[in-house]
C-alpha cells in the first residue's frame, strides 16, 4: 500500500470506529467491555505499526515531507479550497506520541473505568480524539487543522464533565468550552486572513521548504498580524499567557482522561500549532517576542503557583503549564528541534505521572522512610532569598492562583452578564426565566412520599 | 448571652456547643491509616432503625437502600414474602376498618405487591400520559380483580378525589444557614463562593508534604496564618468577597482570637445562644471532610502522617464565618435579616396523596362503592395509616425482611450442619495448626487449606495476635501501633539487623538514602521551572518505559523491579529487640516500654491460645500468618490491611508471637497458667497477602531440623490452597473469565496486585455479613462465601467468661465497625461513602477529593462496596443467652452496639446446638426448617461460573459430585 493511502488511513480509522461506535450507540446497541477492549487495542496496535511502516519508508527513501492531497473541497474559478495532508519531520514525532499515549491510556482505561456507567462514552471519546489529534497534526493546511483542534476541544470538554451527575464538573467544563471557544476566535481569524491576504491556508502555500528550517512566502504586517492571532490560540489551547489558569478546572475529569489531555496530547497541540508557524513567527520581531514573553512569563508564574499547589493534580496541571511556558520560549526562540524533543520528552512523563497521580501517598511515604524519617524541607530554595514581606505576598499571589478566577470573574464574567442583562430588555420573552424562579427549582428535591 | 463583651459563660457555652456539634463530623483520620468505623457513631447511643432516618434528615442521606432495590431483591427471591409477613406481624397492630382491614394487612399489601412509585413531580404524568385511568394495576390477586370488576378507574379515582382527606402542604422550612437564605432571596448559593478558598486555605495549611512551599506562618495557627497572609495590599479577592479583607484587618487589629471572632460573627448573624449549636452544626456539616479533618487532628495530632501542625475546629469555624458574613454583607448588606426570610415550600402536589389512596384501594380491593361507604372516622383512620405508611417506613419494613432472609439463610443450614456427624474425623495428633486472622477474606482460604489437607486445623484470632505494639521494621523510620485503634500499645519492637549482618544493614541504608534522594530530586526536578526544564527535555523519554510495561506486562515489570532490589539492595537477616528485664521502665520521651518482660509475653500467649482454644493439643507446627494487602496506585491501600492492626499489615505481629511462643521461658510461664505446650510444637510466624495471596514464613532459620518435614508438608498444602483461594475469589472479578485454572486465578490476582489502572486490586470487605465466635468444628466443611468472621473460642474451656469478653471486646467493635462502614457506604455512596474512585485527586497526603477543589471524601468508594450486600453482621456466639449477656453487659460499647441493634446477635448452645436469636431484649429460640443445606464434593464444583453471593453448603468430598 502506497503511503498516499496509508497516511489518510491512519487518520480515518479512529474516526470511523468512532462513527461505527456511535451509530451502534445512537441505535440502542451496545458494545461489550471485553470487545471494546479488544477494539481499542486492536486499533491501536494498527495505528502503532501504520506509523512505523510511514516512518520507515520516509527514513528509507530519505524523504522530508509527504503531501498527501485529498482533492477540494470546493473550487472557485483560480481559488480552490484544497483538502491536504502532511506528514513531515514535525508531524511523524508528534503522530507517533499520540498513537503510543492514546493506546497505552486506552489499556489503562480498560480496567480503570471498568463497570463504570461512562465506560462506553469514555472510549468513543477517545477515539474521536485519536482521531482529531491525528487530523490536527497532520493537517496540510490550516483549515483542516481547524477541524482537529475543534475535534480535541469538543472531547476535552465533554471528558471533564465526564461525571455529569455532579454540577462541579460540568461548571468546569463550561468554563474551559468558553476559554477555548475566545481562544478559537483568534484561530478562526487567522485563517480567514490568512485567506485574504494569501489567497491560501495551507502549510505549502505559506511556507516554502521543508520543516525544519524553512522559509516563508510572505512577509510584512500581514504575516505578523496572523502570527499574533496564532500565537493567541495556541496559548488558549496550552493554557498559557491570558489563558493561563484553566488548566486546573480540567482535573475534574477521570485520572486517564486528564493524562492524555492534560498531560500529554491536547495541551502540546498548542506548542505543535507555533511549531509549525515558527517560520512566521520568526521573522516577526512582534511575534517572536510575544511568544517568548507569553511562555516566559507562564512558566514563571506557573512555578511559582505550582510550588504552593496541596493537591496532585493541580500540581501536575501547574508543572505542565510551567514547561509548556519553556518549550513556547523556546519556539520563540527559534530552538525548534529542542522544542520538539522538549515537547514529547514531557509528554511521556506528564502522562505516567497523572496515571500514577492516586500513587502519591505511597510513592511519598516510601521515599520519607528511606530518608530516615527526615526529607530536606523544600521551599528555601529560591524563595528565602527574598524579603520576608515579600514572601508572604508571593505565597498569597500563588494561592490564590495569581488571581486569575478573581480577575476573570470581575472584570470579564461580571461584565459580560450585566451586557446580557442589559440586552435582555430586547428580547423579553426569553429573558424573563430570572434568578426568581431558579431557586424554587433547587428545592424540590424531597417529595412527600 | 448576646452581650457585645464575651462574658466567661458565654465563652464556656461556646465551646460545649462546638465540641457537641463538632461530634457529627466524620471521624475519619488521614487516609494513609484507613480504620473502619461506624459511619453514624454520633447516633450510637440510638437505636439502629431510628438513628439512621435521623442519620438521613441530619446528612442529606439515605437511610437504607431505595425501595426499587428491595423490590428487585423481592423479585430475585431474596426476600420472599414470608419474611415480609414475619417483620411485619412483629410490629404493633391495629383495626382499621373494623372487621375489615388492619394495619398489618394494609401494610402488607403496600409491600407485596407494593405500592407504585408516584410524587408530586410524576402524578399528571401518569394520570395524563399514564395507564392509570385507564386500566387498574395488572399484579392484583384474582380475588381483588373481582371486586373491582364492575368498578371504572376513573369511578375510583373520583371517589379517592372526594373522599380522601385532602393533606396539608408542608410547611416553609426555615433557613439554617444564611446560604439557604441568600438562595432563596438572590439565587446565589454561598458555598460556591466560599468554599474554594476555604478549601484552598484548610488544604494548604494542613499539608503533609505536596507543595514544595508550605504555607509560611502555620506555627501560629490557621486563622493567624490566614490573617497575615490573605489581606496583604494590592491583593484581589474574589467577587463577594472583598469584605474579608476588612474583617480580617479589624480582626488583627483588635486581637480577636477564634473564640471572639466566633462569638462576633454569631452576634453579626443574630443567631440566639440556645441556636448555636444547630447553627454551628450546620455550618461545620457544610464542608465536613475538612471540618472532620481538622478536628481529627486537633483531637489527636499524631495521626498526622509527616507534619504535625496545630489544628482547631474553632479556628476553622471562625475562618468559615468570617468569609459567610462577610460574602452575607456583600450580598444582603444586613447580616442578621437571613434568618426571617421564609424559605419556598417544598413541591408539593395534593394529588400524591389522593393517587396512594386510589393505589390502595386497588390493592386491597375497595371500590369506588364500598370507599363511598365507609363512614368519615374509618376513612381518616384509612388516610393516616397511609400517610404513616410512607417510603421511609415501607424501606425499613423491607429492610428488615432483607436482614430476616439473610439471618434464616444462615442460621437455619447452619444448624443443619452442626447437626450433622463431621466430614473428618481424626482422632490422631494433627499435622499442623495454622492461626489466621478472624478476617472473612481468610476464610475460603481456611477452608481451602482443611480441604486440601484435613490434618491441618486452622484457627481464627484477631490479626494482632494478642500483641499490641508500636513497631518499626528495619527499614521504617517511626513506629506505628499495630493493633486495635481503641487500644494504645505501650510496648515499643523494632526490627534490627542481626549482629554479623550489621555490615549488610548500613549498606542497605546507605544505598536507601541515596534512592530517595534520587526519588525526592527527580520528584520536584521533574516540576519545577530550571530543573525541571533539563529533566523533563532531557530524561522525560526515560519515562515510556514505565509507562509502557507498567500498563501492558504489569507482572513483568513487577518482577523486573523485585529483581533489580534483590540485585542491589542486600537483605540483611533481621531479629526483634522485644526482650525487656525490669517491669516498670518506660522511655521517657515516648512513653514506650521496649519491649516485654517474660511474664507478658506469657500473657500475650495465653490471651491467643486460651479461647482459641487448640484443645486437641498442640501440633507440632504451629502457623501464625499476619495478612495485609498491596496494591498499587490506590489511596485506599490501607483500608484492605488488617482492621485488627489498625489499617497496617499483621506481619510484625505474627512473627513476634511466634518468637514469643518458642521462648523456653514462655512456655514455663505458660504452664504456670494451665496451658501445656508440648516440647516438640515450633511456632512459625509467616504473612499472607490477601490481595496477591502471597504468603511467606518469618524466621525459618531457627526452625529446628527435626520440623523442616512438618514445614514442607504445611508448605504444599498452603501453596495448594492459596490457589483455590484465589481462584474461588476470581469468580467475582468479571476480568478474569470463566472456566480458568486455579493456576491462572492465581495470576490473576498477582496482575490486580501489580497493575496501576486497577481501582479494585481486591473486594476487601465487601462480603463480610456475618461473624461466628465458637470452635471451628462446628463451621469445619461448611461452605461460607468469604462471607464470615471466624473467630475461635471455646466455651467449654471458659467456664468463667473471661476469654469470652476479651474476644467479643476485641471481635465486635472491630467486625462491627467494619460492617456499618460498608453498610452506610453501600446504601449512600455518595454522602456517607466516598462515590467513584476514578477522578479522586489526592490532596495534602491527608485525603482525597473530586476534582481540583472539592470537600474531602470520607467513607468507601463504589468501586469497594459494589458487591456488597447491606445487612448488619450477624454474630453467632457458641454460648449461652445468659452467659453472653452478662458479658456484653460488662461493657458498655458492647451494650450499645448490641442492644441498640447495630448488629444481630444469636446464640449457639455448646452442648445441643440450639440457636437462640436475640430480638428486641429476648432470646428466641430459631424455628423451622425451610432453607436446606445443599451438599458439593467440594468448594469448587459449588462456587464454578456463579458469580453471585452463595448459599451455605456442605462440603463433603464424599459426597456423589
Amino acid at each position: 500500500m502506497s503511503l498516499q493511502t496509508l497516511i489518510p488511513l491512519l487518520i480515518a480509522t479512529p474516526g470511523v470506529l468512532f462513527l461505527l461506535l456511535g451509530v451502534i450507540w445512537l441505535l440502542g446497541g451496545h458494545v461489550s467491555e471485553r470487545a471494546m477492549s479488544r477494539i481499542s487495542k486492536a486499533t491501536h496496535a494498527f495505528l502503532a505499526v501504520v506509523v512505523v511502516i510511514i516512518g520507515w519508508a520516509m527514513w528509507r527513501e530519505n524523504m522530508t515531507s509527504i503531501q498527501v492531497s485529498l482533492g477540494d473541497w470546493f473550487t472557485v474559478a483560480e481559488y480552490g479550497f484544497p483538502l491536504s495532508l502532511l506528514i513531515d519531520r514535525l508531524s511523524l514525532p508528534l503522530v507517533g506520541l499520540t498513537v503510543v499515549l492514546t493506546g497505552i491510556v486506552g489499556s489503562f482505561s480498560v480496567r480503570y473505568l471498568h463497570r463504570d456507567p461512562g465506560f462506553y462514552r469514555f472510549f468513543l471519546m477517545l477515539h474521536l480524539f485519536t482521531f482529531g489529534a491525528l487530523l490536527v497534526f497532520t493537517a496540510g493546511s490550516l483549515d483542516m487543522l481547524v477541524v482537529g483542534w475543534e475535534t480535541v476541544g469538543i472531547t476535552s470538554v465533554l471528558l471533564i464533565g465526564f461525571f455529569q451527575y455532579r454540577p462541579e464538573p460540568v461548571s468546569n467544563a463550561l468554563r474551559v468550552f468558553a476559554t477555548y471557544r475566545l481562544a478559537d476566535l483568534f484561530l478562526l481569524s487567522a485563517v480567514f486572513l490568512s485567506h485574504h491576504w494569501f489567497g491560501t491556508a495551507s502549510w505549502v502555500g505559506i511556507f516554502s521548504g521543508d520543516w525544519p528550517g524553512g522559509g516563508y512566502k510572505f512577509d510584512g504586517p500581514a504575516a505578523t498580524v496572523i502570527a499574533v492571532l496564532l500565537a493567541f490560540a495556541a496559548s488558549g489551547k496550552a493554557s498559557q499567557g491570558p489563558f493561563f489558569g484553566w488548566l486546573p478546572r480540567a482535573m475534574e475529569g477521570p485520572t486517564p482522561a486528564s493524562a492524555v489531555f492534560y498531560g500529554a496530547i491536547s495541551v502540546h497541540a498548542g506548542a505543535y500549532l507555533l511549531l509549525r508557524a515558527e517560520p512566521l513567527i520568526h521573522h516577526s520581531v512582534i511575534a517572536s517576542g510575544l511568544v517568548i514573553f507569553i511562555g516566559l512569563t507562564t512558566a514563571f508564574l506557573g512555578t511559582l503557583i505550582h510550588r504552593t499547589c496541596a493537591d496532585a493534580k493541580t500540581s501536575l496541571a501547574y508543572a505542565a503549564q510551567t514547561q509548556l511556558g519553556l518549550i513556547f520560549a523556546e519556539i520563540g526562540f527559534g530552538w525548534t528541534t529542542l522544542a520538539v524533543i522538549h515537547l514529547v520528552s514531557h509528554a511521556m512523563l506528564r502522562t505516567l505521572q497523572f496515571l500514577r497521580a492516586p500513587s502519591m501517598l505511597r510513592d511519598y511515604h516510601r521515599v520519607h522512610a528511606a530518608a530516615g524519617g527526615k526529607l530536606n524541607p523544600t521551599g528555601g530554595c529560591y524563595e528565602s532569598l527574598l524579603p520576608f514581606a515579600v514572601q508572604l505576598w508571593l505565597y498569597r499571589w500563588a494561592l490564590a492562583r495569581g488571581f486569575y478566577d478573581a480577575i476573570v470573574e470581575r472584570w470579564v464574567i461580571a461584565p459580560v452578564q450585566s451586557l446580557a442583562r442589559w440586552l435582555a430588555i430586547f428580547e423579553p420573552e426569553f429573558s424573563h426565566r430570572s434568578s426568581e424562579t431558579e431557586p424554587s427549582a433547587k428545592a424540590v428535591e424531597t417529595p412527600v412520599s | 448571652m448576646q452581650d457585645a463583651q464575651p462574658s466567661g459563660g458565654c465563652l464556656e457555652h461556646l465551646r460545649r456547643v462546638v465540641v457537641r456539634a463538632s461530634d457529627f463530623l466524620p471521624t475519619q483520620g488521614p487516609i494513609g491509616v484507613f480504620v473502619h468505623h461506624n459511619t453514624l457513631h454520633s447516633l450510637q447511643h440510638k437505636v439502629f432503625e431510628e438513628a439512621v432516618v435521623e442519620g438521613a434528615h441530619l446528612f442529606g442521606a439515605e437511610p437504607f437502600l431505595s425501595e426499587d432495590a428491595y423490590q428487585a431483591e423481592r423479585k430475585r427471591q431474596r426476600i420472599l414474602d414470608e419474611d415480609i409477613d414475619a417483620v411485619i406481624s412483629r410490629e404493633p397492630d391495629a383495626e382499621i376498618l373494623p372487621g375489615r382491614l388492619t394495619r398489618h394487612q394494609l401494610r402488607r399489601v403496600m409491600l407485596t405487591p407494593g405500592v407504585r412509585r408516584v410524587n408530586g413531580i410524576n402524578i399528571s404524568w401518569h394520570l395524563e400520559e399514564g395507564d392509570w385511568l385507564r386500566t387498574f394495576r395488572r399484579d392484583l390477586p384474582a380475588n381483588i380483580r373481582s371486586s373491582l370488576r364492575k368498578d371504572s378507574p376513573k369511578a375510583l379515582w373520583n371517589a379517592c378525589l372526594i373522599y380522601a382527606k385532602p393533606q396539608s402542604a408542608p410547611a416553609a422550612g426555615r433557613p439554617k444557614r444564611p446560604r439557604d437564605a441568600v438562595l432563596a432571596e438572590f439565587g446565589i448559593d454561598m458555598d460556591l463562593l466560599t468554599h474554594p478558598p476555604l478549601i484552598r486555605l484548610v488544604g494548604a495549611y494542613l499539608d503533609q508534604g505536596i507543595a514544595c512551599w508550605p504555607m509560611p506562618l502555620r506555627e501560629e495557627g490557621l486563622l493567624k496564618a490566614a490573617r497575615k497572609i490573605m489581606p496583604q495590599a494590592l491583593t484581589i479577592f474574589p467577587a463577594r468577597l472583598g469584605g474579608v479583607r476588612a474583617a480580617f484587618l479589624k480582626q488583627q487589629s483588635c486581637g480577636m482570637d477564634a473564640e471572639e471572632v466566633v462569638l462576633d460573627a454569631l452576634k453579626q448573624l443574630a443567631v440566639p445562644a440556645d441556636e448555636w449549636e444547630e447553627y454551628i452544626k450546620e455550618e461545620l456539616l457544610a464542608l465536613r471532610g475538612w471540618a472532620g479533618m481538622v478536628r481529627m487532628l486537633e483531637n489527636d495530632v499524631t495521626l498526622a502522617p509527616h507534619d504535625r501542625v496545630r489544628c482547631s475546629i474553632m479556628e476553622f469555624l471562625a475562618l468559615r464565618l468570617t468569609y459567610t458574613v462577610a460574602a452575607l454583607k456583600d450580598i444582603a448588606s444586613d447580616t442578621a435579616a437571613w434568618r426571617t426570610i421564609r424559605l419556598p415550600a417544598p413541591r408539593f402536589d395534593p394529588l400524591t396523596h389522593i393517587a396512594r389512596m386510589f393505589d390502595v384501594a386497588q390493592l386491597l380491593g375497595i371500590n369506588s362503592s364500598s370507599l363511598k361507604a365507609l363512614s368519615e372516622d374509618e376513612l381518616a383512620r384509612l388516610d393516616q395509616e397511609i400517610v404513616a405508611c410512607d417510603e421511609t417506613e415501607r424501606r425499613r419494613l423491607l429492610h428488615l425482611a432483607y436482614e430476616r432472609r439473610h439471618e434464616r439463610n444462615f442460621l437455619l443450614p447452619l444448624a443443619r450442619h452442626r447437626a450433622m456427624p463431621q466430614i473428618v474425623r481424626s482422632s490422631n495428633r494433627l499435622i499442623a495448626q495454622v492461626i489466621f486472622c478472624i478476617d472473612e477474606r481468610e476464610e475460603s482460604i481456611r477452608r481451602a487449606l482443611e480441604e486440601v489437607d484435613p490434618a491441618i486445623e486452622t484457627v481464627g484470632a484477631a490479626g494482632f495476635f494478642g500483641v499490641a505494639i508500636n513497631y518499626a521494621s528495619m527499614d521504617d523510620a517511626d513506629g506505628v501501633s499495630l493493633c486495635p485503634v481503641v487500644v494504645k500499645p505501650s510496648h515499643a519492637v523494632r526490627e534490627v539487623a542481626v549482629e554479623e549482618h550489621a555490615h549488610l544493614h548500613e549498606q542497605r541504608q546507605g544505598l536507601r538514602r541515596a534512592w530517595s534522594r534520587v526519588a525526592r530530586n527527580s520528584f520536584i526536578s521533574s516540576r519545577t521551572l530550571v530543573r525541571g526544564w533539563i529533566s523533563t527535555a532531557c530524561l522525560g523519554f526515560l519515562s515510556l518505559f514505565p509507562l509502557v510495561l507498567r500498563v501492558l506486562t504489569p507482572l513483568a515489570y513487577g518482577r523486573f523491579i523485585r529483581r533489580l532490589n534483590r540485585a542491589f539492595l542486600p537483605e540483611p537477616k533481621t531479629e526483634f529487640t522485644f526482650m525487656r528485664d525490669d517491669a516498670a521502665s518506660r522511655d521517657a520521651t515516648t512513653g514506650l516500654m521496649r519491649g516485654f518482660t517474660t511474664q507478658e509475653q506469657a500473657q500475650c500467649v495465653y490471651d491467643v491460645l486460651g479461647p482459641a482454644g487448640l484443645h486437641k493439643g498442640h501440633a507440632r507446627l504451629v502457623v501464625i500468618l499476619g495478612h495485609g494487602s498491596t496494591s498499587l496506585n490506590n489511596p485506599y491501600e490501607s483500608a484492605y490491611c488488617c482492621g485488627a492492626c489498625g489499617g497496617h499489615t499483621g506481619a510484625p505481629n505474627a512473627r513476634l508471637f511466634a518468637l514469643i511462643a518458642n521462648r523456653p521461658a514462655v512456655r514455663e510461664a505458660l504452664r504456670a497458667k494451665g496451658v501445656v505446650i508440648p516440647e516438640d510444637t515450633w511456632f512459625l510466624g509467616g504473612y499472607h497477602d490477601t490481595c496477591n495471596e502471597d504468603i511467606h514464613f518469618f524466621d525459618l532459620n531457627l526452625l529446628p531440623e527435626s520440623h523442616h518435614g512438618d514445614l514442607s508438608r504445611v508448605h504444599q498444602s498452603l501453596e495448594k490452597a492459596r490457589k483455590l483461594s484465589a481462584h474461588e475469589r476470581s469468580r467475582r472479578f468479571a476480568a478474569a473469565g470463566r472456566d480458568i485454572t486455579p493456576e491462572l486465578g492465581l495470576r490473576h490476582v498477582r496482575e490486580r496486585a501489580e497493575h496501576i489502572g486497577e481501582p479494585r486490586p481486591e473486594y476487601g470487605h465487601c462480603t463480610n455479613a456475618v461473624a461466628f465466635v465458637g470452635r471451628r468444628e462446628i463451621t469445619k466443611g461448611l461452605f461460607m462465601d468469604r462471607r464470615a468472621f471466624l473467630v475461635s473460642y471455646d466455651a467449654t474451656k471458659d467456664p468463667t467468661n473471661e476469654a469470652l469478653g476479651r474476644v467479643l471486646g476485641a471481635a465486635i467493635p472491630v467486625c462491627g465497625g467494619i460492617n456499618l462502614e460498608y453498610y452506610f457506604s453501600t446504601v449512600d455512596v455518595e454522602t456517607y461513602g466516598s462515590g467513584t474512585k476514578l477522578p479522586h485527586n489526592i490532596t495534602g497526603l491527608v485525603g482525597v477529593m473530586n476534582g481540583y477543589q472539592g470537600d474531602l471524601r470520607f467513607g468507601l468508594p463504589v468501586q469497594t462496596v459494589e458487591l456488597h450486600e447491606p445487612v448488619r453482621i450477624l454474630f453467632v456466639v457458641e454460648t449461652t443467652p445468659k452467659r453472653l449477656m452478662s458479658t456484653v453487659k460488662a461493657s458498655a460499647e458492647l451494650t450499645e452496639l448490641v442492644c441498640n441493634k447495630w448488629i444481630r446477635i444469636a446464640t449457639m448452645d455448646p452442648d445441643d446446638g440450639r440457636v437462640e436469636v436475640y430480638r428486641d431484649g429476648v432470646f428466641e429460640k430459631l424455628e423451622g426448617d425451610e432453607v436446606p443445606l445443599p451438599v458439593s464434593p467440594s468448594s469448587m464444583a459449588w462456587y464454578r461460573g456463579k458469580m453471585e453471593n452463595l448459599a451455605l453448603a456442605r462440603i463433603d468430598p464424599r459426597a456423589a459430585a
